[in-house]
Formats: C-alpha cells, sequence, structure tokens
C-alpha cells in the first residue's frame, strides 16, 4: 500500500518536472549534452581537434583552473563587461531621455547618432588602436560604444511611446517637468528600457570577445582565440560555453527579476 | 451679498488648427458660463461640438486667446491642481498601485507621508475601493479605475473638478452604479463639478444645471435647471419623478434639434 503510494507520487513528481518551464529545460540540456558527447565519441573521428566530447571539454577546464588561468580570464573579461556595459547604459539612458523629450536636440543628434550607430564596434577598432594601444581602456572604449546605441534609441522611442493622456493627468495633479520625468516617462519608457539594457548587454558581449580578440588582451575571447592558434579545440568550447553560461545567469538572475518587478507587475507585458 | 463664482468664462473664442489639413477650425464661439461653489454643472451636446475643447482650456491643457477664463478670480494659464480632471479612460498610471495612484496628487505637492496615507485612505473608503488599495489598474475593471481617477482628483482637493466624460468608456450598468456613487460622493465632499458628456440622461440625473451646445462652433444654446435635491436623486426613483423626466426629454429635444440640423446641410 505506501510502496503503491510513493510510486504515484513519484509519477506525479516527473509530471510535475516533465511539464514545467526549468523541468523541461533541464530535459533539454541533457538531452543536448547526451548527443553532443554521443556525435563526439562515435560519429566523428578526430574528436580532440573537430569536435571534443563534454568530458574532455570539463577535463580542460579543470586543468585551466587548476593552472589559475581560467578564472583570471573569466573575470578580466567579466570586469570589462560589466564596468564597459554599465558606462555604456548609464550614459545612453539620459542621452535617450534628452532626445525623447527635447525637439531640438533629437533634431540635432539623432541623424548623428543614426550614422555612427551603423558603424560597428569592430569598424571603429583601429582607430581606437592607434588612439590607445592595444589596451583594456581600447577595448572597453569599443564595449562602452556598442551598449550605448541600442539602450539610447529604446529610451528615446520609449519615453516617446508614453501615451499623452498620462503627461496630462499628472500636469493637472500639478506635476513639474522633472516630476513628470521621474513619475510619468520613466516608468513608461520601463518596457523599451527593459529591450534596450538587453540587446546593449547583448552586444558588449560581442565587444568584448571581438575586442580581446583583436587587441590580444587576456580573456574569454583571447582564450578562444589562442585556443585555435594552439590547436586547442576543448579550450575554444570551453570558452563558448562560459560565455552562454554567464549570459544565461545574468539574464535569469538579474533582468529577469528586474523585469518581472517592474513591466510585467504594472502590466504593461503580457508572458 | 454676492457670491463670485468659482469658475467664470467670458466671451471665450476658440479656434484650433486642423491636425491634418492644417486649416484653422472655429471650435467654441462666444461662451459665457459660471459655475458657483457646490454647483454641479453639466455640459451636453452633439459629438464635435467643442465641449471637451471648453474642460481643456479650463483644464489648462489648451491655451486659449480670444476671452476670459478664471477660477477663484485667478487667470487660468496652464494645468494645476485647483483644476483636477477625471478624464474618459486610460488615465490612471499603469505603474501605481490604487493608493500611489490615488495620492500622487499629494505626493507632488510634497505632503507628509502620514498625512497623504490619511487622506488616501480616506478616499478609497470613499469610493468604496477598501481592499484594493496595493493592486494594480490592471488588475481592476474598467469601474474600478475610474473610481481610482475619482480619489485621484478629489484626494488633491482641487477647486473644482472636471469630468470629461469619464463613464462612456464603461458598460451600461456600472455606469448607472458610478452615476449614482458620484452623486454621493459628490454630496459627502461639496465638490463644485463641471461635468462633460453625450449622454442626456447623465447630464439631467447629475447636473443641477444642464448647458446645451450647439453643433460647431459650440455656442451655448440654452441652460436647463433641474432642481431636484442631491439626495433624491437616485437612479431606482429617476423615472418616475416628473421633474426628471421632463428635463430629460425637454434637453434630448434640443440635442435632437442640433444632431437633426446638421443631417439637413
Amino acid at each position: 500500500m505506501t510502496s503503491n503510494n510513493n510510486v504515484v507520487s513519484f509519477r506525479h513528481k516527473l509530471k510535475k518536472f516533465t511539464t514545467d518551464g526549468a523541468g523541461r529545460l533541464i530535459i533539454f540540456l541533457i538531452g543536448s549534452i547526451i548527443l553532443w558527447a554521443f556525435i563526439s565519441l562515435f560519429i566523428i573521428e578526430r574528436p580532440d581537434r573537430y569536435l571534443p566530447s563534454p568530458m574532455a571539454v570539463i577535463l580542460s577546464s579543470l586543468d585551466m583552473l587548476y593552472k589559475g588561468s581560467l578564472i583570471s580570464f573569466y573575470s578580466d573579461t567579466l570586469g570589462r563587461l560589466v564596468f564597459g556595459g554599465i558606462v555604456g547604459i548609464l550614459i545612453g539612458i539620459p542621452i535617450g531621455l534628452a532626445l525623447g523629450l527635447n525637439r531640438t536636440i533629437a533634431d540635432m543628434f539623432y541623424p548623428l547618432m543614426n550614422f555612427f550607430q551603423s558603424v560597428s564596434g569592430i569598424a571603429i577598432f583601429p582607430v581606437v588602436v592607434i588612439w590607445f594601444g592595444n589596451s583594456d581602456t581600447t577595448v572597453m572604449i569599443v564595449i562602452l560604444y556598442t551598449s550605448f546605441f541600442p539602450i539610447a534609441f529604446n529610451v528615446l522611442s520609449g519615453v516617446r511611446s508614453v501615451p499623452v493622456r498620462y503627461i496630462q493627468a499628472a500636469r493637472t495633479l500639478g506635476a513639474s517637468r522633472l516630476q513628470i520625468i521621474r513619475d510619468v516617462l520613466l516608468p513608461g519608457a520601463m518596457p523599451s528600457i527593459a529591450v534596450g539594457t538587453r540587446l546593449s548587454v547583448g552586444f558588449a558581449w560581442r565587444a568584448v570577445i571581438a575586442g580581446e580578440m583583436l587587441a590580444g588582451r587576456p580573456g574569454l575571447g583571447n582564450m578562444i582565440f589562442s585556443g585555435q592558434e594552439l590547436d586547442n579545440t576543448a579550450q575554444i568550447l570551453l570558452g563558448m560555453v562560459m560565455i552562454g553560461v554567464t549570459w544565461i545567469v545574468l539574464d535569469h538572475y538579474l533582468l529577469r527579476p528586474l523585469e518581472a518587478d517592474t513591466i510585467e507587475r504594472w502590466g504593461l507585458v503580457q508572458r | 451679498m454676492s457670491v463670485e463664482a468659482k469658475l467664470i468664462i467670458k466671451d471665450l473664442t476658440h479656434y484650433y488648427p486642423d491636425e491634418y489639413t492644417g486649416e484653422s477650425v472655429h471650435a467654441l464661439e462666444n461662451i459665457n458660463l459660471q459655475v458657483y461653489e457646490n454647483e454641479f454643472v453639466a455640459i451636453v451636446g452633439p459629438s464635435g461640438c467643442g465641449k471637451t475643447t471648453l474642460l481643456n482650456i479650463v483644464a489648462g491643457l489648451l491655451p486659449y486667446r480670444q476671452g476670459i477664463a478664471t477660477v477663484d478670480g485667478i487667470d487660468i494659464s496652464g494645468p494645476g491642481p485647483d483644476r483636477g480632471v477625471v478624464f474618459q479612460e486610460h488615465a490612471i498610471l499603469p505603474w501605481r498601485t490604487v493608493s500611489k495612484n490615488i495620492g500622487h496628487g499629494l505626493e507632488l505637492q510634497r505632503l507628509p507621508k502620514t498625512e497623504i496615507s490619511r487622506r488616501v485612505h480616506e478616499y478609497i473608503d470613499l469610493v468604496g475601493l477598501t481592499g484594493f488599495e496595493d493592486r494594480y489598474p490592471h488588475e481592476l475593471s474598467g469601474g474600478m479605475k475610474q473610481r481610482v481617477a475619482v480619489a485621484r482628483t478629489l484626494c488633491a482637493d482641487p477647486v473644482i473638478m472636471l469630468m470629461d466624460e469619464p463613464f462612456a468608456a464603461v458598460d451600461a450598468q456600472t455606469r448607472i452604479t458610478l452615476q449614482d456613487e458620484l452623486n454621493r460622493i459628490v454630496m459627502a465632499t461639496r465638490k463644485t463639478v463641471l461635468f462633460i458628456t453625450h449622454s442626456v440622461e447623465e447630464a439631467a440625473f447629475l447636473g443641477d444645471r444642464c448647458i446645451v451646445f450647439s453643433r460647431r462652433p459650440g455656442q451655448i444654446k440654452t441652460e436647463i435647471k433641474i432642481q431636484i435635491p442631491r439626495e433624491e436623486r437616485v437612479w431606482k426613483d429617476m423615472s418616475s419623478n416628473p421633474i426628471f423626466t421632463d428635463a430629460r426629454d425637454e434637453i434630448l429635444r434640443l440635442v435632437r434639434q442640433e444632431v437633426t440640423s446638421d443631417d439637413e446641410q
């Protein structure tokens, strides 16, 4: 009787797990890793060169952890990403806001911003290298430059999309211009700010990897690049996995909760 | 002793450029209107007659050039908390809870938190939203959102409350409830109200005075006094109240004239 109950409850738990969002993701991940291992071990001829198995990647990471290089690469890259990204976003928000609020400013700077938006971070890289050499500053400037545009443009369109009604209502309650920005325009632009932040952080990721490769600064990007030179494919895959996992963690623990507390709570977006 | 009107509009004429063609539209022609303390004035007229333009001018959202408009003797030159507005819909802020929306006006005036919270609770009770303090607007029905909008306006304690077809977007059943409620609230707060509507029934039910507008350019066609004490204004008694039914039929006739003459053009 008891064992029967246990079976039922186990089945119930299993069913709940397989229909749960996180459960499905875990099942998918495990499946992918098994598939990856299968291809690597049984299909590909020289897996160490073309597609090392998950085990080989783990071993490579243990090796690099032991030597101490992995953590230092990782923290270098993350430091650049966080610093460059945050500064880019912090500059982008007020500039987007100013452009959204003021027609004159928008008319003057919008075409200029549009111009530079199309010139990618990698395209300005050589000039920045001429100015600042193959330095951390160069990498940081490229990250900042890349993360600035998505957030600035999204704040701009977000501010412009706030219904005039809300602004009028606040004005009839006696709101000053600053109070309108604080209480109406910024929260009203939050859906766009969220989208812009996501894009900016995503773009910053690309810039940091490319920047490290081109400037030869130690970090994950450089680790991937040197993996090719050293014929160490496991090291390349390890770098890729770490980038992807970091993004998912960042998204899940930082951006998603932020959105859940604001725009979802306010009913501005449906999930 | 003569009593000075709360809202005075003298010889107000207004044109505005059409958004697309740029042509000048003659919206209001020589409007003269006074609203006295604790009076409920309803403006009724065919759609596009300029009644909302008038309200926007009084609210300070629309600048005017010809004529005079004053509240408490002060020229209207922009929006201000002395003239609270209840809009038709979509005007409470989605990112503020019910109590945060209602207290917004006081927050903007930088009143102490305890004072804000005391008054917010008072008005939440008044409009019957107790228990919904921490809800966000998207969790409320259309009728409840309008209650929040009314409470938000009243909480800031305006000299005059301006209402721009506030119940036009809710269903018929809710509208009747809200009209009854508004009567009760106006009685309790003794507020001066300028109410815009295209519903003849609503105007006759709520207004101490009903101003009938002509079609554009909006002019005051007639003014009808409806002398029913506010405490007797309850929908369930209205169909048997001859003062109400007569006034309603008269206003309806006047508004119809405007609509029909428009068709004949």
